[in-house]
């Protein structure tokens, strides 16, 4: 089975709004998907979870759309949306039968346009209470709520951005005045600080000249401040661990690694990794902790790209009831190590690869993926060209290309241990993903 | 123009595309077994779902989670792939099998290149009909259900769910239950009662094989027939399950409030409801409607007021768990624990005002044209037409239930909107439901007098201490 190519168009307004377009007409659908190039890494301490509060705010109207007028409209239109916030970018997109496209592409220019004449205190401070509604109900009540948060804090140095957790805290978050709102919007909502995408049932042609009509006059940001060199080293340099009592029946280990950056052929090699750890029932993770020893009830392991400084890979498992612990960890180390010491089996990669190629062609079936792909390449890597070269990339690793990067980033010189035990008495701790309005 | 007075004018939408849900093709093997085909061009990965219609819903009550926890133990080896070989020959075809059992019916399903269709078809034949249920997996799986019901009394989200089940259904339904089995049912579980199970429902009169993706040059009648053709017969007690209603006693004839103690919780959890409707009325896109206007729409009544006025809550959402028999019908919402009896309150006020009036013209557009439009979305990829084809045949409903979908929503009226919502709405008996913390919240909840108040608090799980704290609060 070959992917099918994507084809598409890459060209940029003259106030430098990127705009590309990727034409298929096999169902009746097309997905709009808007990236900034702002996240929760160009929060300021004191300002953290701004990003996110702001991607709410967007909701909230503008000079020609009342208050969740957007979510009405798209909607009616028979249309699905959202907006997420994460470390590097915030984005925005809708999901519509063919014939709304031009609806969708108002409604984020109007926005990007006129933001500001509509807000208010009153809808800042409504959703300010909805975000600190949606951090109790996503970190702060949950058992384990604060794994992420705590890995964050704990791979990256204080005066790094990453530091800190796109949901913010509550302190920053009451804090957040309509000047800043205000001055986030006028720095970093501009047209040359965007990607716009579309993908599925369009005439590029009208596409482009409606993009052109409703963005083409918003005037740009020449004064977007340049992030300060955020570089890290690779490597932790040593283990941290950390031990979270909270309100949990049963022990869990997280860890956590820096890992090369979104668009380093090594993180390529660690995605393939994680496959053959923790990809399922077949892998060595499963395989050993769950199914033979018996002592986990669960094991994860993902790769999260970042592009500045470092990514991070993380895993878990939650320890059985009557296990050591430390029997549970060691183990799972045991076959990170075992990664970095000798090449994976040419059957492993073959499952693997046969695997991944798999999950990617589901993926892009899909109008609203192949929108979200184009612009996060786009606006990560300046590389929309990417969605093409990815499965081919992830299908070229190779054995040693994984025990290289295994060996270098998945040992005791690059680890974050955090271990939740069942709290003796006491409440439960308080308080990661992506940030979504919905 | 200028930006503004471009801006200032709305866009018109184009013209519509024609849709129509993807025509299904059925053929009935000699052994009774349904196969139903669907072509959907241009997507090269095909889906194939192998469904069952028995489902956690028929299993005796002192068996509860046998039926899910054989769907588990399905993939743990077959007499001709034991241990894990199955799952390795799967992945090798880059694929992934999958067995899962609801309430309903336990599917079989596994996705792959319509190239390999045929050696993803036989893994999948391997595991429905051979089986061997290996005891060590079993009682490994089993131990795990029992850890995850550990994990779950643990977890407000899950714990207030099961709480609402067991107060809203009388204890002789099924439904009461959790589908996977509680500790007391799962506990003294083994190999045979997985097996009596499996027996029981890999009948081919009560079975389909649904398969969908770009089927260009696959003759799937045939492919099914060689390979899954011999689908033992004569086994389980045959078709008709799907028929027999499922017993749904409502538990609660007034309103009635019951609260899990949390301590130190910093959102309550509500559920508000009662037992609701089966899959199969006859007012169902009236229904679909109407829950839509709720509590359906990003902009439900629910939202706009518990959210976007108030901002109680993240979210907020209500509607029918519609399954072959009554599911339950909810608002469900986690609320900041201040303003845990002003949220019900306001909840409560738009289940009424529901009852009590009909939805506007405006409202009414909205629910109609997003359930119309976002139709041809919801089946872009063969694996959701598939899973929708798969219902059909689950809950007996005829084969043009998904082409007419679209008019049915769009003849809605108002009226019909109110009749689902004086009908289906029990405003007189609603169970309150909620997991936090009862120190702070039982008094206000007894002075709102929604309704007789229950405090519970049980024994948490071992381990973790069901003493109050002072509570980490930071409600602002």
């Amino acid at each position: 089975m070959t992917a099918p190519t994507v084809r598409f168009t890459d060209e940029r307004l003259a106030n430098g709004l990127r705009l590309i377009i990727a034409e298929d007409h096999l169902a009746p659908v097309v997905a709009v998907n808007i990236w900034y190039g702002v996240g929760s890494k160009h929060e300021v301490p004191g300002k953290t979870g701004f990003a996110h509060l702001f991607e709410h705010v967007m909701f909230q109207g503008s000079r020609h759309v009342a208050k969740t007028e957007h979510m009405a409209l798209v909607q009616a239109a028979g249309g699905t949306l959202n907006g997420t916030t994460w470390l590097d970018r915030t984005n925005f997109f809708e999901t519509l039968p063919s014939h709304q496209l031009e609806l969708a592409l108002w409604l984020e220019a109007d926005r990007m346009a006129t933001l500001l004449d509509a807000l208010n205190q009153e809808n800042l401070d409504n959703q300010r209470e909805v975000v600190k509604n949606e951090k109790r109900s996503s970190y702060d009540n949950r058992p384990y709520g604060q794994s992420f948060i705590k890995l964050q804090e704990l791979l990256f140095p204080p005066e790094h951005p990453y530091h800190h957790p796109t949901i913010g805290s509550m302190e920053d978050l009451e804090a957040a005045s309509l000047e800043d709102v205000i001055a986030f919007f006028r720095t970093y909502y501009a047209p040359n600080n965007a990607v716009l995408a579309i993908a599925g049932d369009a005439d590029p042609a009208q596409a482009r000249g409606w993009v052109q009509r409703y963005f083409g006059e918003i005037a740009p940001n020449l004064q977007i401040p340049p992030l300060g060199d955020l570089s890290l080293p690779l490597t932790l340099g040593g283990e941290k661990r950390e031990v979270v009592e909270d309100r949990v029946p049963l022990p869990r280990h997280y860890f956590g690694f820096r890992a090369p950056l979104f668009g380093d052929p090594r993180l390529d090699a660690l995605e393939v990794a994680t496959q053959i750890l923790a990809g399922g029932k077949g892998s060595r993770l499963y395989r050993r902790l769950v199914r033979n020893e018996r002592i986990a009830q669960d094991v994860a392991f993902f790769a999260l790209g970042f592009v500045a400084g470092a990514s991070m890979a993380a895993g878990q498992a939650t320890v059985r009831p009557g296990v050591d612990p430390g029997v549970v960890e060691r183990a799972f180390e045991e076959e990170l190590d075992r990664l970095g010491r000798e090449p994976v089996t040419d059957d492993e990669l073959a499952r693997a690869r046969a695997l991944i190629e798999t999950y990617e062609l589901e993926a892009l079936q899909r109008v609203e993926e192949r929108a979200d792909r184009l612009a996060m390449f786009a606006m990560l890597l300046d590389d929309p060209e990417m969605i093409n070269r990815q499965l081919p990339r992830y299908l070229a690793v190779t054995a040693a290309q994984i025990q290289a990067v295994a060996a270098e980033v998945l040992g005791a010189q690059n680890r974050v241990v955090l271990t939740y035990v069942p709290a003796a008495t006491g409440p439960a701790v308080r308080g990661q993903d992506e940030e979504v309005v919905a | 123009m200028t930006l503004e007075e471009i801006l200032a004018v709305r866009p018109a939408e184009g013209q519509p595309r024609a849709y129509s849900f993807p025509a299904f093709e059925r053929t009935v093997l000699p052994s009774g077994l349904q196969v139903l085909a669907v072509h959907v061009p241009g997507r090269p990965l095909v889906s194939a779902n192998l469904i069952f219609r028995r489902g956690a819903v028929d299993e005796p009550a002192e068996l509860a989670g046998a039926t899910v926890l054989a769907a588990r133990a399905m993939t743990e080896g077959t007499k001709r792939y034991p241990g894990l070989e199955l799952i390795e020959a799967a992945e090798r075809l880059g694929s992934t099998l999958h067995v899962e059992a609801n309430w309903d019916a336990v599917v079989a399903s596994v996705e792959v290149a319509a190239s390999r269709l045929r050696a993803a078809l036989e893994l999948l034949d391997e595991l429905v009909e051979r089986p061997v249920f290996p005891a060590e997996e079993v009682s490994r799986l089993r131990d795990e259900r029992l850890n995850d019901l550990l994990q779950m009394r643990a977890e407000p989200r899950r714990r207030v769910e099961q709480a609402f089940s067991q107060t809203i259904y009388t204890g002789d339904s099924p439904y009461a239950r959790l589908a996977g089995g509680d500790e007391k049912t799962v506990e003294p579980l083994t190999r045979d009662e997985l097996m009596n199970v499996h027996r029981a429902f890999l009948a081919p009169a009560g079975a389909a094989l649904v398969v969908g993706g770009d089927l260009t040059g696959l003759d799937v009648p045939r492919l099914a027939e060689d390979v899954v053709g011999s689908l033992a017969t004569a086994r389980g007690s045959g078709p008709g399950a799907a028929t027999e209603v499922p017993l749904a006693g409502s538990a609660v004839d007034r309103p009635i409030v019951r609260l899990f103690h949390r301590p130190g919780s910093v959102q309550s959890e509500v559920r508000i409801g009662h037992v609701g409707l089966p899959r199969r009325v006859p007012d169902f896109h009236a229904v679909q409607v109407m829950a839509a206007i709720l509590g359906g729409l990003f902009n439900s009544r629910l939202q706009m007021n518990l959210r976007e006025e108030k901002g109680y809550t993240y979210g907020v959402g209500a509607g029918f768990d519609m399954r072959r028999g009554a599911g339950p019908f909810g608002v469900r919402t986690a609320v900041q624990t201040s303003v845990t009896v002003p949220a019900i309150a306001e909840a409560l006020k738009e289940l009424r005002r529901m009852r009590d009036s009909l939805v506007t013209d405006t409202e009414l557009a909205a629910a109609r044209d997003y359930l119309v439009g976002v139709f041809p979305l919801r089946f872009e990829t063969p694996g959701a037409v598939v899973g929708a084809i798969g219902g059909l045949f689950v809950h007996d409903l005829p084969d043009d239930e998904l082409a007419l979908y679209r008019y049915r929503v769009e003849a809605v009226t108002a009226q019909d909107v109110l009749k689902a919502a004086v009908e289906h709405i029990h405003t007189d008996r609603l169970a309150i439901v909620l997991v936090g913390d009862a120190d702070v919240v039982a008094g206000d909840l007894e002075a709102a007098d929604f309704g007789e108040l229950e405090v519970v608090r049980e024994e948490l799980p071992a381990g973790v201490s069901g003493e109050a704290d002072e509570g980490a609060e930071d409600n602002g």
